[in-house]
């Protein structure tokens, strides 16, 4: 039973998380409301509570999103997005998994300091790396490639240690069951194991997802053809284009905004769960 | 050739000074239903799972109808194996962790689903074929595992402790299911346990275990009623076999509290003159307490007090302080006593054991 005294409190903190929700939305309803409206309208706007609210629902309603779908590649950028962070989703998965699965039940030598040096990485800011993987890459030639830009980024020591310890968890004898119902490790692996962790699976997913999105400076070294573009490097030119309008800069805002906000409202227990991530065992 | 054959075979864990299991030689035949039993620590989980692969045997040999087994893969060791905690697919439902192995040997479909449906039958598990573990109790999910290890039709099926994660009413009637199943596929079993009552009950000969040592082997009354150590008599058994501190001289033995008994001419011929300190053991059921016994060992009659008794429905058990230690004595439910009644009774002469206060070895056994 809750009491007099912690209603309070809840109420509260319900009303003050509200407060501070309207206020980080206030920008996202602002941008969404102009997106909407033609350079006029906005400036018109500014400086009144119309500026909050979106334009009557006319023939013109659509016209700056129109504009960006047909006259820029931004869709095919976002589908460049979307192509890169499920190639590297798939493969994140099998690699960190595998490599997550061997720290956690496979026993070998010095496999705890190998553990140490995987969360040492941790600390490493992509910074500091990013020219000595851009020398590497180009030294391969694989500039302006898929595999150039995927490369680098399939390994994540953070990526690793969440699999480590939820995989450190998981019964034996269940693999000792599956050897005896003739299932090698590999196939227990993907078959058993990767199931079996459904949810870090979905938080490594969804962080992937986020990192391959909001990338800047990695795509923008690797990539110059402009069909390979990502988003937000697409974002960037179309914003920077000096006869993009306002409403269309904040329309192409909008819509690298969008996916985010569907992974973030779809999987945000997951996120959670990443972030506070102790190992704890999966349902 | 035995089926299974144990040859000084030894387990050290890397580290450890001791064997876990030390020089284990044994023979078991072929449909045979064995039970390795003993406290926590004592090696039978140990050799289960060397005999499954999962342990690397560290010394000796181990065969398996006929073949060396040492360096074999476990799924090339043709085993079925039931564990404690069940172990089965959270993801699949029942028919699918019945049937994955089935289907990782490459049967033909329809096949599997002949094989899984016998099963499900078999093991009432019809109206649960579509859910998954979590959604089983734990009697229903110890089925499924049963389950699974049947349809392989293997030879040789390895059972760790599996019923204990079971409440009691449900431990004996899965007792019985795992009995019925053995009878009908005639799969060699070897099954741990910590429950000797399971080990009785269940199995055609029981191997009982003290720290990685065989102790004896035998059929579950051989052990009862011929123990060949303190260790063994006090094992097997509930409640636990009485033992008092005797002195034995002149065909006597002396209780520590300097109560005595004549020993019968058959107990001497077996002490084969040993005398001196030794530990008396007897079961509760041979304490008798009834005219016609009081009659025939009249002269060895001794008396004790209540200390406290237990209603078992079908017997009681009356506990009393005698020969300085503890005793329980198994009485018909007619029998009725209360605490502080003082009672007469005799030790049967021929369900005595004298054991070795130093080795514990039982020298009413000794050839």
């Amino acid at each position: 039973m809750v009491s007099k005294k912690q209603r309070r409190i809840n109420w509260i903190l319900v009303a003050v998380l509200l407060v501070l929700s309207i206020f980080f939305l206030f920008p996202v309803i602002w941008m969404l409301a102009n997106s909407f409206k033609p350079d006029a309208a906005i400036t018109a706007d500014m400086n009144s509570i119309a500026a909050f609210i979106p334009p009557a629902l006319d023939g013109n309603f659509f016209d700056n999103y129109i504009e960006i779908i047909t006259n820029t590649s931004f869709l095919r950028y976002m589908g460049n997005t979307l192509l890169y962070a499920a190639i590297l989703i798939v493969l994140g998965i099998i690699v960190n998994g595998l490599a997550g699965y061997a720290l956690a039940k496979i026993d070998f030598p010095f496999r705890e300091q190998w553990l140490l040096i995987i969360m040492m990485l941790l600390i490493v800011p992509t910074e500091t790396v990013i020219t000595i993987h851009f020398l590497i890459i180009a030294k391969a030639g694989l500039l302006n490639t898929i595999l150039g830009y995927i490369l680098p980024s399939i390994v994540n020591p953070f990526n690793i240690f969440l699999f480590r310890q939820v995989f450190v968890s998981l019964p034996d004898d269940v693999y000792e069951a599956a050897q005896l119902d003739f299932c090698g490790p590999v196939k227990y692996f993907f078959t058993m194991v990767i199931p079996m962790s459904k949810t870090v699976v979905a938080t490594v997913s969804v962080f992937t997802f986020l990192n391959v999105w909001n990338d800047y400076l990695w795509p923008a070294l690797v990539f110059t053809s402009s069909d390979m573009l990502t988003a937000q490097i697409g974002l960037n030119s179309i914003t920077s284009n000096e006869n993009t309008t306002m409403g269309q800069t904040l329309a192409v805002i909008t819509l690298v905004t969008i996916p985010v906000i569907i992974i973030y409202s779809l999987f945000s227990k997951q996120i959670v769960e990443g972030v506070t991530s102790t190992g704890s065992k999966e349902g | 050739m035995s089926f299974i054959e144990f040859k000084n075979v030894c387990k050290r864990y890397p580290g450890s000074d001791k064997d876990t299991v030390e020089n284990l030689n044994l023979n078991i035949e072929e449909k045979e239903f064995i039970a390795f039993v003993g406290p926590s620590g004592c090696g039978k989980s140990t050799t289960l799972r060397m005999i499954a692969g999962f342990e690397e045997i560290t010394g000796g040999e181990l065969f398996i109808d006929g073949k060396k087994m040492n360096e074999v893969a476990p799924r090339d060791r043709g085993i079925a194996m039931v564990f404690q905690n069940y172990a089965l697919y959270p993801h699949m439902t029942v028919e699918k962790n019945i049937g994955y192995g089935l289907k990782n040997m490459k049967m033909p479909a329809d096949e599997i689903r002949k094989k899984v449906d016998w099963a499900i039958e078999m093991l009432g598990l019809e109206e649960y074929r579509y859910r998954k573990p979590k959604n089983l109790s734990g009697g229903q999910r110890q089925r499924v595992a049963l389950g699974r290890a049947i349809v392989k039709n293997q030879k040789l099926f390895l059972m760790d402790e599996p019923l204990s994660n079971l409440d009691a009413k449900l431990r004996v009637s899965m007792r019985t299911e795992i009995s019925k199943i053995h009878r009908e596929l005639g799969a060699t079993t070897i099954y741990v346990t910590h429950d000797q009552v399971e080990a009785m009950t269940m199995a055609d000969r029981i191997v009982i275990m003290k720290e990685g040592v065989i102790q004896q082997v035998g059929k579950p009354m051989e052990l009862y009623d011929h123990p060949v150590n303190q260790f063994v008599a006090g094992f097997i058994g509930s409640p636990q076999m009485n033992f008092f501190d005797v002195t034995v001289e002149d065909g006597t033995a002396t209780f520590a509290d300097g109560n005595s008994i004549t020993l019968s001419d058959g107990t001497l011929k077996k002490l084969n003159g040993r005398r001196g300190e030794m530990i008396l053991g007897i079961r509760g059921e041979d304490i008798k307490m009834d005219a016609q016994n009081m009659e025939i060992n009249g002269e060895n009659r001794l008396h004790a007090v209540i200390t406290d008794t237990e209603v078992m429905g079908n017997e009681n058990n009356l506990y009393f302080t005698f020969g300085g230690a503890q005793a329980v004595a198994r009485v018909s439910k007619y029998e009725i006593s209360q605490i502080g009644d003082r009672i007469d009774f005799v030790f049967m002469p021929s369900k005595m054991h004298f054991f070795d206060r130093e080795t514990g070895v039982n020298y009413m056994e000794m050839q």
